[in-house]
């Protein structure tokens, strides 16, 4: 298979990730930025997602102002509480003053209700909001550090080591993510709590505690996550590699790095970028479930995962401490879905001729 | 498809056996079956491997033991051997096994339990030397038992023989029903031992005949009040009524004429339960607990249970290497709270001994030597500990609390947490590992605090305190580091000890050292069982998780 | 064709070697053991136990004998006893030899059900996951297709929003939220259906709907996604200057073309399903092969680790394989080559 080839699989790659092929340069005689903004600024739907994703950002760097309680305190005299407002709604919640059968615990002091430690779950779904979204932010970061430079590297070069490379991103395809994660997570957490002081290990696992354990998430996240910006970024080289001002830049004698992140990269970064804030909410959900299988933060730091998982175990009691931390889940990759497709659309120069 | 597959069968059966039969004697509604289920993994039904409780229990009502439990009072009474005695040295004990017990299977084809038949055609019985026979293949290294290594101190050749040594095991049979076993030393608690599953009857004929498929239901010999009809592997296993079993006193014939075994988690049990799918569930989500407290009151039930829940100390690393950390941290956990937390009516823990197992040292009898939560009691250990070692409160080294992940272990973790905040101060990092890096962590690198929970494989304070704290060490179950002469001659002393009162003394002083003299570990509480059982179902409560099901009916 | 045939077959060995090699170095870097347990083993008893499974050979030597099991077809006689280390996927009586038989794909006995072989894991719930995967991935497609559609084809209105919203909700209740509220609701209180179990139809439903809601939402927006891609196109333009109407240049021309991303994903989708889901799977109480992917990692059950991982690689890489061909047969431009 010569390096040029785009087998199917490739070309698909690209499109899965619901991106368009865009060519690398200005065509409009006004910043193609400028025009992505303005057509952003028309999609409502984006715009509401941009609104929710802000305000979520504002509330977890400003949680000790916005909660109502310490998200660490226990009140030992509420466990499992709910207000009145939701022991209306759910017709199985019957308050503990109605005998025969009652068993919540009312306290109106909460206006979610509390956790089965007497936790304010609306403090907790605030401070849990840091993780999510340093999830959200994170992932990316990683899956685009490896991933693009991995792809870009594997189209440039191309023929054998191409295939090479490739052949390595179908062998991480075939492997269960899962399976790879537990593992990885294990392999981290044990392996790196025996390290002496001074040591690289100690230093990592240090760096885990300091992130109250999401430092492994991070990464657990973005070796499983590169391989679409990989396959991704190898297809947008290919498509540009034959053009002109590559070319030039080879025949006036750049050095390969040169080329690649002075020509190749600012010109496929576009795709790359919105590709991956459409895979946002996918990071979100695994960090749920990570917490779902117990390999999730340290508490007694809240996340949503961590907190839907927990309200799962009584789901049929106390509906309200798996639900609202869903909620909050639902909205925010609501909120990254549709600027997600905003931005896609936004970047998309046909995007303006047919609607 | 399967079971719909199976169900139609079994219905046309039925409706063959019905028109097939004039009398019509047995009609589907007779037919007693009680449904339950056990949380998923798949279960093993030979003696010699069987591990846990979802195993003992099927096994107990296929194999029963040559000795078993009052489920009320947990006494030894009869089994298999309708009685026994033991030598004036005390190392020997000779059982007299039950006459003409037969072997049987259940056979799909004809629907029915039948008796096994040898060469010559008469029925196989269940003689003593099956049981020299279970027990020499239970210490042979290549059947791989877990439990051998508890029988192994108590029967003479026994270490010789699992290290795969040519040996003389201390079991012999006299003549057909009559058995002896032999330890290289005296306990009280032998006869427990020698009727826990790995000494057995087991078929030799059958396990050469099908080798590592023997268990599997068709080819499953059997001799108790149950025989195994169905089993599909972590799914469901059916248990059938053994028409020949010769009932005993102690051993009843049984009223249910099937039990059905689904695998499920809690909540899933719950639900199915809920549904009416299922007539008894052995365990229940606790956080479901207050709203079934309030809806199915007669259907609950909470019962003592067989574990202790405790948090034990590594006493080689700073700053739990000092005894007044150690019972600092251990007064400031506020037991009376955490059980109100995990609110499952558990019961807080002064003692790593469960009271309720023979000479069980109760917190009523010695409330002097049992560990108490105490917050005055706790600052001032902690202002030894800063005296002593010159520290102030900043200095003090960092504390990890580490437990196996489970949302409930988290739960009581945080709690602790935030006890020793509040109490002491001091604020401990809490983390995670999953079960296996866990214990591989406990044996090799313990941190500060550990969480745990043993449960007795016989009751008896022997299997507490002895079975766990007797040694020290990567190879032991203890992770501690801590051990002292004087202690373990203690526990020595109440091994062979016969006397109940004086045993039971002598490991309240053994306890004591342990719990809170030395503070080596923080006993918490004491586990109870909650189950829901459907009101037509006639039962008991076994107070060691092993449900006699051949004492249960179901009321029509 | 042959000769692609060939190298696609050469490429799934070549995967499979590389992934079984990666789990098993992996998988025995992790502390633990399948004898592990909370109660420590008598140190002779563990031994033995090691001894038994050849646990305690050099890795590369364990490593070289499994590979030899499972790739390596042998002729045996006929007639043999049922040992779970001798347990082959395939059995075929050779014919015109007297007394042999071709045995092919040991995977070896579990730890942790000594009395079971990785083969009879993988013969009693495959089977059952495969049921429910395709039944979830039906229940995906029904739902997320066509939400995708409408959303493309009212692009930033109400519609819009309301069909990807409802894709999302898929995506953000997870299954342990979703799963037991409908059991609650349609089993326990309404009791039209068994709460758990899986056999007959009706312990279907929920399950499917449960697991394929969930799914619903990427094939949703990828939908949404490639067919706004195709709407652009020329020949979509063309189609509509020429006065077709929107139906049908939808149906006819633009979808043929948008379901080709769609379909790629479909393909690892549909092996990712088939091959077991955890948290359905423990909901509802259903005997799939998803949960041994989990706790034969928490149990360290060595032989059951190498075992799902390979099957579920083999049915990736098949299904990476059905996608190619179905996309060739999409868009005749594309070869095979």
């Amino acid at each position: 298979m010569s390096a040029v080839d785009v087998t199917p699989q490739e070309q698909t790659a690209s499109s899965a990730s619901g991106v368009m092929q865009l060519g690398g340069r200005a065509q409009q005689s006004h910043s193609p930025w400028m025009d992505a903004w303005r057509r952003l600024r028309r999609n409502r739907a984006a715009l509401v997602g941009f609104v929710i994703i802000i305000l979520n950002i504002l509330a977890a760097i400003f949680a000790p102002q916005v909660a109502p309680h310490n998200y660490t305190d226990q009140n030992y005299l509420a466990l499992n509480s709910a207000p009145s407002w939701i022991v209306d709604i759910f017709p199985k919640m019957k308050p503990l003053e109605e005998q025969p059968g009652g068993y919540v615990n009312v306290n109106d002091d909460y206006i979610l209700g509390t956790d089965n430690l007497g936790r304010d779950l609306l403090s907790r779904i605030i401070y849990g909001a840091r993780i999510s979204l340093s999830v959200a932010f994170i992932g990316p970061f990683f899956s685009l550090l490896v991933g693009t430079i991995f792809g870009m590297v594997s189209g440039y070069v191309g023929g054998q080591v191409d295939n090479l490379m490739m052949r390595i991103v179908d062998i991480m395809y075939a492997f269960p993510t899962l399976l790879l994660v537990i593992l990885l997570m294990a392999f981290f957490r044990a392996s790196f709590n025996e390290g002496d002081q001074g040591t690289l290990a100690y230093k990592m696992n240090q760096l885990d505690a300091a992130f109250g354990g999401m430092f492994f998430i991070f990464i657990g996240i973005g070796l499983t996550s590169w391989m679409d910006t990989a396959r991704l970024a190898r297809a947008q080289v290919l498509s540009i590699r034959e053009k002109e001002y590559i070319e030039a830049a080879v025949s006036i004698g750049s050095r390969n790095s040169t080329i690649i992140f002075r020509h190749i990269l600012p010109n496929i970064l576009g795709p790359i970028v919105v590709a991956e804030s459409l895979a946002i909410p996918r990071y979100i959900s695994f960090e749920a479930f990570l917490s779902f299988i117990g390999l999730g933060v340290n508490p007694p730091r809240p996340s949503w995962g961590a907190m839907i998982s927990d309200g799962s175990n009584a789901l049929i009691s106390y509906p309200n401490q798996a639900i609202f931390p869903a909620l909050a889940l639902f909205f925010i990759m609501f909120a990254f879905n549709f600027m997600g497709d905003g931005l896609r659309d936004a970047l998309d120069p046909h995007a303006n001729k047919r609607v | 498809m399967h079971s719909r597959f199976k169900s139609v069968l079994v219905v046309c059966a039925l409706i063959v056996a019905v028109l097939g039969s004039s009398i019509g004697l047995t009609s589907a509604q007779d037919i007693k079956v009680l449904h339950t289920a056990y949380l998923p993994g798949d279960v093993i039904l030979d003696p010699s491997l069987a591990t846990w409780n979802n195993e003992i229990q099927i096994i107990n009502q296929t194999y029963p033991g040559l000795t078993t439990f009052d489920e009320n009072t947990v006494e030894i009474q009869p089994g298999l051997a309708t009685d026994w005695s033991v030598s004036d040295d005390g190392l020997t004990y000779t059982f007299n096994l039950m006459h003409d017990v037969p072997w049987v299977t259940y056979d799909a084809s004809a629907g029915e339990v039948v008796q096994i038949m040898d060469e010559s055609g008469a029925p196989r019985v269940v003689t003593a030397q099956d049981v020299v026979y279970g027990v020499t293949r239970t210490f042979d290294p290549a059947t791989g038992s877990q439990y051998a290594g508890v029988l192994a101190p108590w029967i003479v050749g026994g270490e010789a023989a699992l290290a795969g040594e040519a040996t003389e095991l201390g079991v012999a049979a006299v003549d057909d029903y009559t058995l002896t076993f032999t330890s290289p030393k005296a306990a009280s608690f032998l006869p427990m031992i020698y009727g826990m599953w790995m000494s057995r009857p087991e078929p030799q004929w059958a396990i050469e005949e099908y080798g590592d498929a023997w268990t599997e239901a068709g080819s499953y010999p059997s001799y108790g009040a149950f025989a195994l009809k169905e089993w599909e592997h972590d799914v469901q296993v059916t248990l059938v009524k053994n028409p020949f079993w010769p009932a005993t006193e102690t051993l009843p014939e049984p009223k249910l004429d099937e039990v059905v075994f689904t695998y499920l988690e809690e909540p899933a049990m719950l639900a199915a339960y809920e549904a009416g799918e299922l007539d008894w569930i052995p365990t229940i989500p606790l956080s479901d607990l207050p709203r079934l407290q309030a809806q199915y009151p007669d259907d609950l039930h909470i019962g003592p249970d067989t574990c202790t829940y405790y948090y034990g100390f590594n006493t080689e690393i700073a700053p739990t290497d000092n005894v007044h950390m150690r019972r600092a941290l251990s007064m400031a956990i506020d037991r009376a709270t955490i059980v109100q937390i995990t609110a499952g009516g558990q019961i807080p823990a002064g003692f790593f001994t469960r009271p309720d197992v023979a000479a069980g040292p109760s917190q009523e009898d010695y409330p002097d030597l049992a560990i108490h939560s105490d917050v005055d009691g706790a600052k001032a250990e902690l202002q030894a500990y800063l005296d002593e070692t010159g520290q102030t409160l900043e200095d003090i080294p960092s504390i990890t609390l580490m437990h196996n992940t489970s949302s409930a272990h988290a739960t009581i973790a945080q709690a602790v947490q935030q006890m020793w905040k509040d109490t002491l101060g001091i604020d401990v990092q809490i983390s995670a590992q999953d079960a296996q890096t866990y214990n591989e962590t406990l044996r090799r690198d313990a941190p500060n605090v550990w969480r745990l929970g043993w449960c007795y494989d016989y009751p008896d304070a022997n299997s507490f305190i002895n079975d766990v704290y007797r040694t020290k060490g990567p190879d032991s179950n203890n992770h501690t580091g801590w051990g002292t002469d004087e202690f373990y001659a203690l526990l020595d002393e109440a091994g062979v000890t016969e006397d109940v009162a004086a045993r039971t003394e002598l490991y309240a002083q053994a306890e004591y050292m342990l719990v809170n003299e030395s503070a080596a570990i923080a006993p918490i509480y004491y586990y109870t069982s909650q189950q829901m059982t459907k009101p037509s179902v006639e039962r008991s409560y076994a107070v060691n998780r092993i449900e006699r099901l051949d004492k249960w009916d179901i009321a029509q | 064709m042959g000769q692609y045939a060939v190298r696609r077959f050469l490429y799934l060995l070549m995967v499979l070697l590389v992934v079984s090699a990666i789990t098993f170095f992996i998988m025995h870097q992790i502390p633990g053991g399948p004898f592990s347990t909370e109660k420590k083993l008598n140190p002779t008893v563990l031994q033995n136990l090691n001894q038994k499974y050849h646990l305690d050979d050099p890795l590369p030597t364990q490593y070289a004998d499994y590979m030899v099991d499972i790739f390596i077809p042998r002729v045996t006689s006929q007639e043999k006893v049922f040992s779970v280390t001798d347990d082959y996927l395939v059995n075929i009586n050779l014919p015109l030899v007297d007394d042999a038989a071709l045995r092919w794909i040991n995977f070896g006995p579990s730890y942790k059900s000594p009395t079971l072989s990785v083969n009879d894991i993988v013969r009693d719930h495959l089977p059952v996951s495969a049921q429910l995967g395709v039944l979830a991935l039906l229940v995906a497609m029904i739902i997320g297709i066509p939400l995708g559609i409408l959303a493309a084809l009212r692009k930033n209105t109400t519609v819009d929003y309301i069909s990807m919203g409802t894709a999302i909700l898929g995506v953000s209740v997870p299954v342990i939220v979703l799963g037991p509220t409908l059991k609650y609701i349609f089993a326990v209180e309404l009791g039209w259906v068994p709460t758990s179990g899986w056999g007959d139809f009706d312990q279907m439903i929920l399950p499917a709907f449960a697991l394929g809601f969930a799914q619903s939402a990427l094939l949703a927006r990828l939908t949404r996604a490639s067919l706004l891609q195709v709407l652009n196109e020329d020949y979509i333009r063309t189609a509509y200057a020429k006065g077709l109407r929107q139906r049908r240049v939808v149906i006819v021309h633009a979808m043929k073309n948008a379901m080709i991303p769609v379909m790629t994903i479909i393909g690892p989708l549909f092996a990712a399903l088939i091959t077991g889901t955890f948290v359905t799977e423990r909901v509802f109480g259903i005997p799939g092969l998803g949960s041994y992917f989990v706790t034969s990692i928490t149990n360290r059950d060595y032989s059951v680790i190498m075992g799902t991982t390979l099957i579920f690689a083999f049915f990736i890489v098949v299904a990476n394989f059905l996608v190619d061909l179905t996309y060739a047969w999409l868009d005749p431009r594309i070869r095979l080559s």
